[in-house]
């Protein structure tokens, strides 16, 4: 049983070829620069040997027909033809109101997903290429879309409203749909295996923490609320996005300094977080080398906006829960910043998180506790799997059909 | 770590059949002026590798440091980030000579002929030169509004190839450009065209083959009629254009416009259309041809209607 995980961006394809019965990876890679100058696709195969193709890949289709292709190929293959990949699963950004699970797409879907275009312009075209490529090139191939909203679905309303005109929302849906809900999904059923207990009766944090960057309160296994809104800029501070931020300033900005929307979208989508208020880089190894080795001082302030802005949203969501019994650190910084996390629970002993420092020290990129023994509240780094998640989810629907 | 192997990826394919090439990977530009600098910089942020070609190395380097400094005015003004300038950069290069542009899939002429009568034989020199080393398939475009495309192609051994492709270049912001197909443009040519345009994230707006197309013939007359106003002494300057700005609506007023455009720029539209329709309204009021005999010829300079400091900026008049 195999099944393809494809996740397309605007000039990206990443895949990764499952084995659902083995549980592992049989091959994965990326198509890049795909209509661009320059494109290639980078294959990984299962023993590690990297190889690069280069040529032209005008389309997503083309990319795809030669990913398909080098995964059947004698020389770098895995599989010996394509009737042995059972299906494909999709990442598809943005599945609005109507998808509160995976789906399997039909017409229907494929038509919604077009729709939901509006609300992801960046994203959700590109992953509509992917499908409808993957159906012209193998036919009657059976396809899941996986959705980064899907999972916070199950907010509340009092959570997920802004506080606009209620028109807007009637007229855009204009409201919190939140992203990353495969990670926060995952992450938080995954210790609860490790911890042995019912996730129906645990208060969970999870702290998704990469380039982008979003936490989720999950209150019986359900998000109850979740840090990144109607775009994934809101909540925390990241790479290049302000994360929170007054809205007077935004306006206050484009009077002061003359510009119009495409240029205030820059300042606060790739100019502003960590790197520009470090001056420094969007890179959390390099601005906490500044800090710690250079004595920048705004890389240190930028590295205490950081850790402070993730303590703020744990007190806000432990409240929102009436308590905490699990936190979870995952993403590229969570699960390798050792600092960040140990900062971003200093001082909150009286709600009952007790980090053990030396664990903590310890631990990179694999399933850890990380706090005391003593401690009520369970402090862990759970590494994040989407593509798992999206093949797992993939063939339980085409299971059930 | 095993190190990486590197491959050809055409043998990969599923399928042995042709696959359709890249419709642009490379843009040619003739002629390296402030217009052809706007495009050149509109094209390649857009991923699009630029080839302009100039008369000199001297002009090569001048027009880069020009194309580097607007990136870097766009990045004080938080349009863009620095390591989005490099990128543009390394996709910019001029050369001196024809022959650079081959592998072009477009080329877009954009050169300024100071006289008259140079207008249009110049740009027909240009058109042949470009011919010579671009392939059959490859669309030669003219960035001139006020000479007609079908002229410019007369000569050429594929004529069905050429369009006239108008770029704003006093708002690279806008979200339109003015394609018309001339006499000879084939179907096939201005689809293509058409594809390029909305590549570059604008909307085509399709114009029939006339001299001054849309904007510029209108906007001339605009200019025009507020110059009477001026000299009729119904309001100041600065009244007419922020009558039109905040009253009407327009981002700039009529003279703010035209210092940004250049009134040389301007002025050379009001002759090459005067000479095509032969109606007055078009004739350069005395106030823009004594700006443009005293060199003040807008923001280029620093004088025009108003003045300005070096790096573009209105300046109150005193």
């Amino acid at each position: 049983m195999k099944v393809l995980v494809l996740n397309c961006g605007s000039s990206s394809i990443k895949f990764q070829l499952f084995d659902m019965q083995k549980t592992i990876v049989l091959a994965k890679g990326v198509a890049e620069k795909v209509g661009l100058k320059g494109s290639f696709v980078l294959l990984e195969k299962k023993n590690g040997q990297k190889v690069q193709f280069d040529g032209e890949i005008i389309d997503h289709q083309t990319g795809i027909e030669y990913i398909l292709g080098i995964l059947t190929s004698a020389k770098h293959g895995c599989i010996k033809n394509l009737d042995e990949i059972e299906a494909t699963g999709h990442r598809v950004a943005h599945g609005g109101e109507n998808f509160k699970t995976s789906a399997f797409i039909d017409d229907y879907v494929l038509a919604e997903i077009e729709k939901l275009g509006e609300l992801a312009p960046l994203h959700n075209p590109a992953n509509l290429k992917g499908i409808v490529a993957m159906k012209a090139l193998i036919q009657g191939i059976r396809q899941v879309a996986v959705f980064d909203t899907a999972f916070h679905q199950t907010m509340p309303e009092h959570a997920y409203m802004y506080a606009i005109p209620y028109s807007l929302y009637n007229k855009y849906k204009i409201r919190r749909y939140g992203f990353h809900g495969t990670s926060h999904g995952y992450v938080s059923k995954r210790a609860c295996e490790i911890l042995n207990v019912d996730i129906t009766k645990q208060k969970i944090i999870t702290c998704h923490l990469g380039n982008g960057a979003s936490m989720t309160a999950i209150d019986g296994g359900k998000s109850v609320d979740t840090s990144m809104g109607f775009t994934p800029i809101e909540g925390l501070i990241m790479g290049t996005r302000s994360g929170d931020l007054d809205i007077g300033v935004v306006s206050y900005i484009m009077d002061k300094e003359e510009i119009g929307l495409s240029s205030v979208n820059t300042v606060f989508n790739k100019q502003s977080g960590m790197l520009g208020v470090s001056g420094v880089s969007s890179d959390m190894r390099e601005i906490t080398d500044a800090a710690l080795n250079k004595n920048n001082t705004r890389a240190q302030l930028s590295l205490d906006m950081y850790f402070y802005r993730i303590k703020k949203y744990i007190g806000a969501y432990a409240s929102a829960m009436g308590g905490l019994d699990i936190l979870i650190f995952a993403g590229g910084i969570g699960e390798n910043s050792s600092v960040t996390r140990f900062e971003a629970c200093k001082n909150l002993e009286f709600m009952g998180i007790e980090m053990d420092k030396k664990k903590n020290d310890l631990v990179h990129s694999k399933d850890a506790i990380i706090s005391s023994n003593n401690s009520k509240v369970k402090v862990m780094v759970v590494p994040t799997n989407e593509e798992l998640v999206i093949a797992r989810d993939t063939l339980q629907i085409i299971s059930n059909m | 770590m095993s190190e990486i192997i590197f491959e050809p990826i055409e043998k990969y394919g599923l399928s042995q059949k042709n696959r359709p090439k890249q419709l642009f990977s490379k843009v040619g530009i003739v002629g390296c002026g402030t217009v052809g600098q706007a495009i050149a910089l509109m094209i390649s942020q857009k991923e699009l590798e630029t080839v302009f070609i100039e008369l000199g190395e001297d002009k090569i380097s001048y027009a880069l440091c020009k194309i580097e400094l607007e990136l870097d005015n766009m990045i004080e003004h938080w349009g863009m980030t620095a390591s989005e300038k490099r990128a543009i950069l390394s996709r910019i290069n001029g050369y001196v000579g024809y022959e650079n542009l081959k592998g072009c899939d477009l080329v877009i002429e954009a050169i300024r002929s100071k006289s008259r009568e140079r207008r249009i034989t110049s740009r027909k020199e240009v058109f042949k030169n470009i011919e010579k080393y671009v392939s059959p398939d490859c669309i030669i475009a003219t960035n001139s509004t006020t000479i007609v495309i079908t002229e410019l192609s007369s000569e050429l051994e594929y004529k069905e190839r050429c369009v006239s492709l108008h770029f704003l270049t006093s708002a690279p912001a806008a979200k339109m450009i003015e394609v018309v197909r001339g006499l000879y443009t084939s179907d096939v040519s201005y689809e293509k065209v058409c594809k390029f345009v909305r590549m570059l994230g604008k909307t085509v707006i399709p114009v029939q083959e006339s001299p001054g197309l849309i904007s510029v013939r209108i906007l001339v007359a605009l200019l025009n009629e507020a110059c009477e106003v001026l000299m009729e002494g119904v309001g100041t300057m600065e009244d007419i254009d922020e009558t039109m700005r905040v009253g009407i609506g327009m981002t700039l007023g009529p003279f703010e416009t035209a210092d940004k455009i250049g009134l040389d720029k301007v002025m050379r539209w009001m002759e090459n259309l005067y000479s095509e329709f032969g109606d007055k309204k078009y004739i350069a009021s005395p106030i823009i041809k004594k700006l443009v005999r005293a060199n003040q010829l807008g923001r280029i300079n620093g004088k025009g209607f108003y003045r300005y400091d070096e790096r573009g900026k209105k300046l109150a008049n005193i």
